[in-house]
């Protein structure tokens, strides 16, 4: 379909053109106004009849300028429109299917964008419009008027996977069935899925005509992150070659910190990998890996505990022998933790190496062949496994001949021989793992034999107890819960002497399960069954989804059709399980929107042979406004050159300036009108707010309060940096309604009766501010003329018609031994200009039964609200010589000294919260309180 | 094309400008009563004995004392010579008197870019200048019509603020020629205009000032422009005083005849200044405004200028 660059809306309009030679003629007769001289002698010749006078003709730049101009004004009546959109010639309904997968993530928007244009083209045809999306399955289409799928088009969203497309296929053909041959348009996400050569050719068949929109950039996606001995790694997968080859994979801790960035290069290969070179603390704490600029739920990949590098202590009795490195178990050890966790040996020269081993922040501590752990360390490490560590002890000849009760079973004495030279048995193979096992899965290699172990007890329950059995039954592994924390026996040794065992690939499977396990472990409650235990009953075992990536990858709560993933689900995700977090709170199981193995294959839209839109075009741009600014602008070169033949720019510098003027603004016309500035900057005053601690006030409008206010605001922070370590800037005058509150930390809200209430949303700005962490203190001033029993004043009033709908605490007033009268001076009340007035103050809890001395109770936060009569601000008001300025009731220096306190100690509680109740300042405090 | 304008009325005003130039071109030329001294070694210029008794500073004669007299007049050292009482006279000593007249009508207020100043600027500052030089020279100076002739050490600013207060006032509306005042015999006038107006009407004012035998000068402020019509092309020209206009084709075909008419137009000019017994002194704004003043002192110097009167005195 051959596409015009240029349409017009009205094309009927131009043939106003053809009105142009007569303009032209019309211009030509009509000289331009001549250039006007005064002449004083004029009069000398007044009565000369001038011999000749031709009219001088306009001059033919002019004259063409103008032409352009009345032919710039009938093109942009015209209504023309750049790059049109290939109008749809097809009248039947439009189908627009929109791959949602999360491939189309990224660029959404855009994708949008273009159907809606389509959808706007087809509103001008008033054809119907179908919107499907290949998530919807096979569900019914049904065709909308235009504006309603506008409407269904803004709602839709791209979903975590990637749906098949075949579904949608049969749904389309429903709809070309009952309804006229429609016309299709694809905005495609460019990733293959199987069979798209077959899709395309059904489309064809069974629709008018298919546009194919793509998107020339590839999606690109994370999969199988791999947290390495020395680096954390990641796949990188791009579905074609890429524009871009390179980019950055981001790393986030589970609050959405950036712990680290890595650069990854494609090199015009389609997958790479990303490398992470962090500390292991800090790669344990990733969360979360993310493309960055690449807003898709396969951009972004979820880590569990599974993905915890674990810090493992490890002390074997045979620390001298390093001479032969290959007798030691700690080298097998060592080996086969190194890939998937840190281990840390205990340095032989301490004195009490487990102890300080413990020290550490292990998870997992394995000891291997120790008999007896020393009484020294023995508490230690019985708390270590209550506390919910994993204790990880493997046997041999210490062990066989003494052990402590750090033991899953009771251990039979001197263990058992197989196949050696007095034993008529033959080394003895492993049994298959039981379900029960956490070692379930995990095959069992024919080659690994036992020729020695311990042996259990056979006490009750010790079968439940076996993780693993040898061939005749006997358990070769055990474990038992110990608290929190779990206790697992090798019952055989960590080096070759006793088993081949530590050789087998089997030995590290093993070990990185129980490794896993430590996580699991130290977190889950004491109450929850036992893993081997939970593990038969699926009904527990179902991992319930916990938070969903939506398609865009950023976490929610789960969609409603979420449901539970078992244990060990690898995917392929579905919408019924959404990549995510499942599981407890506790013990997250991450679901990731690709596979380790996946691959994304870029789909070859070429090869299909649709006609193809690429998304990157441009839409119809409407040219009207550009040519009216082009003719705007030559009219007013037209109006300065007309001004020009007539003599006016000569001359005074006054009309060259005017000339200026107008050329520059001719500029200032000509810049496109979207270039709107935002001009939302900070105010200032925010600005120093927010650099340095301020007191504020709330402006009353009364003058005279409002100068006592901030004159009692400027005396309490001189005193404050006086006397503390906080120096306040200079006190602010806020209007809540208006100034943003949150740089403040105290308010003073003199409450003035005879001034208006402010408007509701200042008040609902001030309550914000209040459970944000902010203190108001209101102030109604009217000590003197209130009665505890009498009617409620003025300022009363006002102050209750302010906090209507407010969410103010319960009350009281301030006790004796709260927390705001010790914070920098111990006092007894707070006191300002007057002294008779009653402050109010968040209710405290109830004071705790017990007998303890506490001279000081403070609530978990600080008060939001403080509710004074004594006219603080008044209190506080002095000259530079500390003189109060206000007189007194009753009056003397110490009553200023008193208020100014009261008001240090307000400060002081706003900022410091409940620190002064600390029972670390009991003894002080008492101290203080008996001088 | 030249470029030409035309003085606003803000700007057309009598302005401070003018007395600070004319006090400056005032003190380039030498006080002209000394100078006159020195160089013609008469006594026309300044203070002129008036072959009388009167007041001055020179002895006339001496005379019998009349009763009813002042005794204090009495020349007592005279009188000692004989019986009789003497009163000591002196000769009677009177000043020039020069009226000054300058246009400020709008057709003076244009200028064009050649010009170095408007012709009213120009008209200003030689009528003040004469006036400050006039009176360092012990002569007195007024303005026709505005004020009697002074003879004061600021006759600048006094001028200045005298045309200011004209100019200021309600009623006040420029005339092309000075109101039909006559003049003192023996004063003179010096009208300083671009007389762009009718001969007849200049004829009638010239006649009406030298009627008591007033002699006097005719300045003509000339800009270049408006002698040489330097214009071209698709013009139209507005009458200033008039407002009356013409619209030109092609302005250059008209340079000739406007040249004709106003050789004619001054040559009328200096007929009526002929017939009254005047000089005419034409002066362009593209020259500097010392040339006018020097040639305009010469011509109060020259002999002609006061010996007509005397002479006409003479023939009567």
């Amino acid at each position: 379909m051959p596409t015009l660059a240029v349409a017009f809306s009205f094309p009927l309009v131009l043939t106003a053109l053809a009105g142009l030679p007569l303009l032209y003629l019309l211009l030509r007769i009509t000289p331009p106004r001549p250039a006007q001289i005064p002449f004083p002698p004029l009069r000398l010749i007044l009565n000369v009849r001038p011999t000749e006078e031709t009219a001088a003709q306009m001059p033919w730049w002019l004259l063409l300028l103008r032409l352009v101009l009345a032919s710039l004004l009938i093109v942009a009546m015209a209504g023309p429109v750049w790059h049109p959109l290939s109008s749809v010639l097809h009248k039947g309904p439009l189908v627009i299917l929109i791959d949602n997968g999360w491939p189309a993530a990224p660029d959404w928007d855009r994708r949008t964008a273009t159907a809606s244009r389509r959808i706007l083209a087809a509103a001008q045809r008033s054809s119907p419009v179908a919107v499907v999306v290949t998530s919807d399955g096979a569900r019914d289409i049904s065709a909308l008027d235009p504006q309603k799928a506008l409407e269904r088009l803004q709602a839709l969203k791209p979903v975590p996977v990637m749906p098949s497309r075949r579904p949608v296929l049969a749904a389309i053909e429903k709809f070309a069935a009952t309804h006229a041959k429609p016309s299709l348009l694809w905005v495609a996400d460019g990733v293959e899925d199987g069979d798209l050569h077959d899709f395309a050719t059904k489309l064809e068949a069974t629709t008018a005509d298919v546009t194919l929109v793509t998107d020339p950039r590839p999606a690109r996606a994370l999969a199988a992150a791999r947290n390495e001995a020395s680096h954390f790694d990641v796949r990188v997968l791009s579905a074609g070659p890429a524009t871009k080859d390179g980019g950055i994979v981001r790393a986030l801790d589970s609050k959405g910190l950036a712990l680290g960035e890595a650069r990854f290069d494609f090199a015009g290969q389609k997958e790479t990998t990303a490398e992470f070179n962090l500390p292991v603390e800090l790669r344990n704490d990733i969360a979360r890996l993310e493309i960055a600029g690449e807003h898709s739920a396969g951009a972004v990949f979820l880590l569990d505990e599974r993905w915890r590098r674990r810090r493992i202590g490890l002390f074997s009795s045979e620390t001298t022998d390093v001479a032969q490195p290959l007798l030691s178990p700690s080298y097998y050890l060592t080996k086969a933790l190194a890939p998937f966790a840190d281990v840390a040996e205990a340095s032989p020269s301490t004195d009490d190496p487990v102890r300080s081993l413990l020290d550490t922040p292990i998870s997992t501590l394995i000891l291997a062949d120790v008999g007896v752990v020393p009484d020294t360390a023995y508490e230690a490490l019985t708390r270590f496994v209550e506390a919910g560590g994993v204790l990880v002890r493997f046997a041999g000849t210490h062990l066989a001949a003494a052990s402590d009760d750090l033991v899953p079973v009771r251990l039979r004495r001197g263990g058992r021989f197989l196949g050696g030279a007095m034993s008529w048995d033959s080394p003895k193979t492993l049994a298959p793992f039981s379900r029960e096992s956490p070692f379930f899965g995990l095959t069992v290699p024919a080659e690994v034999t036992v020729s020695r172990q311990v042996l259990a007890e056979p006490d009750p329950g010790l079968a439940a107890k076996s993780w693993a059995q040898l061939s005749d039954g006997t358990p070769l592994v055990t474990a038992e819960r110990r608290g929190k924390g779990l206790i697992v026996l090798f019952h055989v040794t960590a080096d070759t002497t006793w088993s081949n065992l530590p050789l087998s690939g089997l030995f590290v499977d093993m070990l990185r399960k129980l490794v896993a396990l430590s996580g699991e472990t130290a977190q889950e409650d004491a109450e929850m069954p036992a893993a081997q235990a939970a593990a038969g009953d699926p009904a527990v075992a179902a991992l319930a989804p916990q938070h969903a990536l939506d398609g865009f990858g950023s976490l929610g709560p789960p969609p409603p059709e979420a449901t539970p993933i078992a244990p060990g689900f690898q995917g392929p995700v579905t919408l019924e399980h959404p990549p995510g977090f499942y599981g407890p709170t506790d013990g997250v199981v991450a679901l990731n929107a690709l596979s380790p193995n996946d691959h994304l294959v870029g789909a070859d839209y070429p090869a299909l042979g649709l006609h193809t839109e690429s998304m990157e075009e441009l839409g119809p741009i409407d040219l009207q406004p550009w040519l009216l600014a082009a003719a705007f602008l030559l009219f007013a070169a037209d109006g300065l050159a007309a001004h020009w033949l007539a003599g006016g720019l000569r001359g005074s510098a006054g009309a060259r300036l005017t000339a200026g003027v107008l050329i520059a603004g001719l500029f200032l016309v000509g810049v496109p009108p979207a270039r709107a500035a935002e001009a939302a900057g900070n105010a200032p005053a925010d600005l120093a707010s927010a650099l340095k601690t301020r007191l504020a006030y709330v402006a009353s409008g009364d003058a005279r309060v409002d100068e006592v206010t901030r004159l009692g605001l400027l005396s309490l922070s001189r005193i404050l940096a006086q006397r503390t370590s906080l120096s306040p800037g200079e006190p602010a005058a806020v209007d809540p309604a208006r100034d943003e509150l949150s740089f403040y930390p105290l308010l003073y809200w003199p409450i003035v009766a005879t001034r208006p209430q402010p408007p509701r949303e200042a008040v609902a700005k001030a309550a914000a501010f209040m459970k944000q962490g902010g203190t108001i203190v209101f102030d109604t001033r009217d000590a003197l003329t209130a009665r505890p029993d009498g009617p409620p004043t003025p300022e009363g009033k006002w102050l209750k018609s302010l906090l209507e709908g407010v969410d103010v605490p319960q009350l009281e007033p301030i006790p004796a031994d709260h927390v705001v009268t010790k914070t920098f001076y111990l006092l007894d009340g707070f006191i300002g200009r007057y002294t008779s007035g009653i402050s109010w103050i968040e209710a405290l809890p109830p004071a705790p039964a017990d007998d303890a001395p506490r001279p000081a109770r403070a609530g978990d936060s600080v008060s939001p609200i403080v509710i004074t009569s004594n006219d603080l601000a008044a209190g506080w008001a002095s000259d530079a010589d500390g003189e109060s300025l206000y007189s007194l009731v009753p009056g003397g220096e110490r009553q200023h000294e008193l208020a100014l306190r009261g008001g240090v100690n307000l400060v002081m509680y706003t900022l410091t919260g409940n620190y002064k109740s600390d029972q670390v300042h009991v003894k002080d405090l008492l101290d203080r309180l008996a001088h | 094309m030249p470029i030409v304008r035309l003085l606003p009325k803000s700007e057309s005003r009598t302005g401070r400008r003018h007395q600070y130039q004319a006090r400056a071109l005032a003190d380039r030329l030498p006080a002209l009563c000394a100078n006159a001294r020195l160089a013609a070694a008469s006594m026309r210029h300044g203070v002129h004995g008036r072959r009388q008794a009167g007041i001055g500073e020179t002895f006339w004669q001496f005379r019998p004392f009349t009763a009813n007299e002042p005794v204090s007049l009495i020349d007592w050292r005279r009188s000692a010579k004989d019986d009789r009482l003497y009163v000591r006279e002196r000769e009677w000593e009177a000043a020039n008197t020069v009226m000054i007249w300058i246009d400020r009508s709008p057709s003076m207020g244009f200028s064009s870019r050649l010009a170095l100043e408007p012709k009213v600027d120009r008209a200003l500052v030689l009528g003040l200048a004469l006036a400050d030089l006039l009176v360092r020279g012990g002569e007195r100076a007024g303005l026709l019509g505005l004020t009697p002739a002074l003879a004061i050490r600021q006759i600048i600013e006094r001028f200045g603020e005298v045309l200011l207060a004209e100019e200021r006032s309600e009623a006040y509306a420029a005339e092309e020629l000075p109101a039909r005042t006559s003049l003192a015999r023996g004063a003179q006038a010096v009208l300083i205009s671009d007389f762009l107006c009718d001969p007849e009407a200049l004829a009638l004012t010239v006649k009406a000032l030298s009627s008591q035998g007033a002699s006097g000068h005719l300045v003509l402020i000339s800009d270049p422009v408006e002698e040489s019509f330097p214009f071209a092309g698709h013009v139209e020209f507005v009458d200033v005083d008039s407002g009356a206009r013409l619209r030109l084709g092609r302005a250059e075909h008209l340079r000739e005849t406007y040249r004709q008419r106003l050789m004619q137009h001054r040559e009328a000019i200096a007929a009526i200044a002929r017939n009254a017994g005047w000089s005419v002194l034409i002066h362009r704004t593209d020259r500097p405004a010392t040339e006018a003043l020097l040639a305009l002192r010469t011509k109060l110097e020259s002999p002609a200028a006061f010996d007509l009167p005397q002479r006409r005195k003479a023939t009567n």
